[in-house]
């Protein structure tokens, strides 16, 4: 692989993954603390498309599968993540539905699309701009751990209500899947590396 | 273009542009001129300002750990729930890793991100050598993006909408020291520059 000529790489230094002090990577190790040393995060495109596609397997029952369970009087009533938003618009607190709604069906969907769009890039011959692409990747960083407001506010009802006895409310098996979908889509921009859409770009495109 | 060396010079991180080192004073920040990414930033007084917040987050999070975080009032019947009670409720529930990652998220992770701050700072404070301080920073900045304290504020104030209709909830003194523990949480961070700090543990470690 040929670097540009303006880049580290190109002069054999990389930044360490855990300091990042930048280093002569034929030493494998950061002469600092130790961390690895490489040109590039290793498998970068493959580690990143693996775990958005463990995503999206997750997302499917996350959303299919009940989040909670309400159980009153004997009888359940199972919620998936969209009833949930259908029923605060029922009763009428738009705001929250609204912030679920972004939070457990957008921000996920998005982040997603986001980083496939990226991983889709790295593969390309002329990706969109490094620029933008490093702007979008950025924003997945950002919202990262937002998406997981729906599993605290299960896990805050189930405890609450259950000490009533009146009624019980009981996490469903989206609650875990969803979970799952929040740390494989940070663990999947953790894997992504920008620095492979600026390495085809063309020098004077900057 | 022979002197081209760690010493000199530092690359960034998300195009790996190989950039001079920036001397950045306190209270400035220095960004990549092709990307805009943040390569360094000094705060005022970054390690003391970290150090007392996380010294203030410290005690917040024992109050958050002794107080009843909601208190339930239906017919008559007063329940109290503790925070770490979020994650026990689901254990009983039987949905164990659910609970784990629940625990993790809003008392383990943070808990041990604050202890590493203050191992971490206190030393760099004090102007003291410490061996074990490249071991701290790497658990640090590591533990950084698990940490989930903000989202669990915004998760405890979308379920007291949905609990509103049900019964009257009262806010403990615990839920307040938690939001004041998120504030500091976030206020110590943002002294905390990946390279700033780096810096100096490496000045810092005989
Ligand atoms: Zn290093
Ligand atoms: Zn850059």
């Amino acid at each position: 692989m040929n670097y540009p000529a303006n880049t580290a790489a190109a002069r054999g230094l990389a930044l360490c993954h855990v300091c990042g002090h930048l280093d002569k990577v034929e030493l494998h190790e950061c002469s600092r603390c130790g961390g690895g040393l490489h040109l590039r995060k290793t498998d970068s495109l493959q580690r990143t498309l693996a775990l958005l596609v463990t995503a999206v397997i997750l997302y499917i029952p996350a959303n299919v599968l009940p989040i909670m369970n309400t159980v009153q009087l004997g009888k359940g009533e199972p919620a998936t993540i969209l009833g949930g938003v259908v029923l605060l618009i029922n009763l009428g607190s738009y705001p929250i539905a609204a912030v679920i709604f972004i939070a457990s069906v957008m921000v996920p969907v998005a982040k997603l699309m986001a980083l496939f769009y990226l991983v889709w890039n790295g593969y390309r011959k002329v990706p969109a701009s490094g620029i933008q692409c490093t702007k979008i990747y950025r924003l997945t960083e950002l919202v990262g751990k937002w998406s997981m407001v729906d599993v605290f506010v299960v896990a805050i009802l189930v405890a609450l209500i259950h000490l009533t006895g009146l009624l019980v409310i009981l996490p469903g098996p989206a609650a875990v899947a969803f979970a799952g979908v929040v740390v494989s889509t940070i663990l999947a921009a953790h894997a992504f590396d920008t620095r492979l859409i600026w390495d085809r770009m063309k020098e004077d495109n900057d | 273009m022979q002197d081209i060396s760690s010493q000199t010079h530092t690359a960034c991180e998300e195009c790996d542009l190989l950039i001079a080192v920036p001397a950045v004073a306190e209270g400035e920040r220095a960004e990549c001129p092709r990307c805009g990414h943040t390569l360094t930033q000094r705060p005022r007084q970054g390690f003391e300002r970290s150090l007392s917040f996380a010294l203030a987050a410290c005690v917040f999070f024992a109050i958050s750990l002794a107080f009843p975080f909601l208190t339930l009032a239906n017919g008559g019947i007063e329940n109290v729930m503790t925070l770490p009670e979020a994650s026990i409720a689901i254990w009983r529930e039987q949905d164990p890793v659910l609970a784990v990652i629940v625990f993790l998220a809003i008392i383990a992770l943070p808990i041990a991100l604050i202890g590493t701050i203050i191992a971490l700072v206190t030393p760099l404070v004090l102007n003291k050598q410490a061996a074990w301080l490249p071991g701290v920073g790497k658990l640090m900045f590591g533990l950084n993006d698990w940490a989930m304290v903000d989202v669990f504020v915004i998760g405890t104030i979308v379920s007291l909408v949905k609990i509103a209709k049900l019964a009257t909830v009262i806010l403990g003194l615990s839920f307040w020291a938690y939001i004041l523990f998120a504030i500091c949480l976030t206020a110590s961070l943002s002294g905390l520059d990946r390279l700033q700090v780096w810096k100096a543990i490496d000045a810092a470690t005989p």
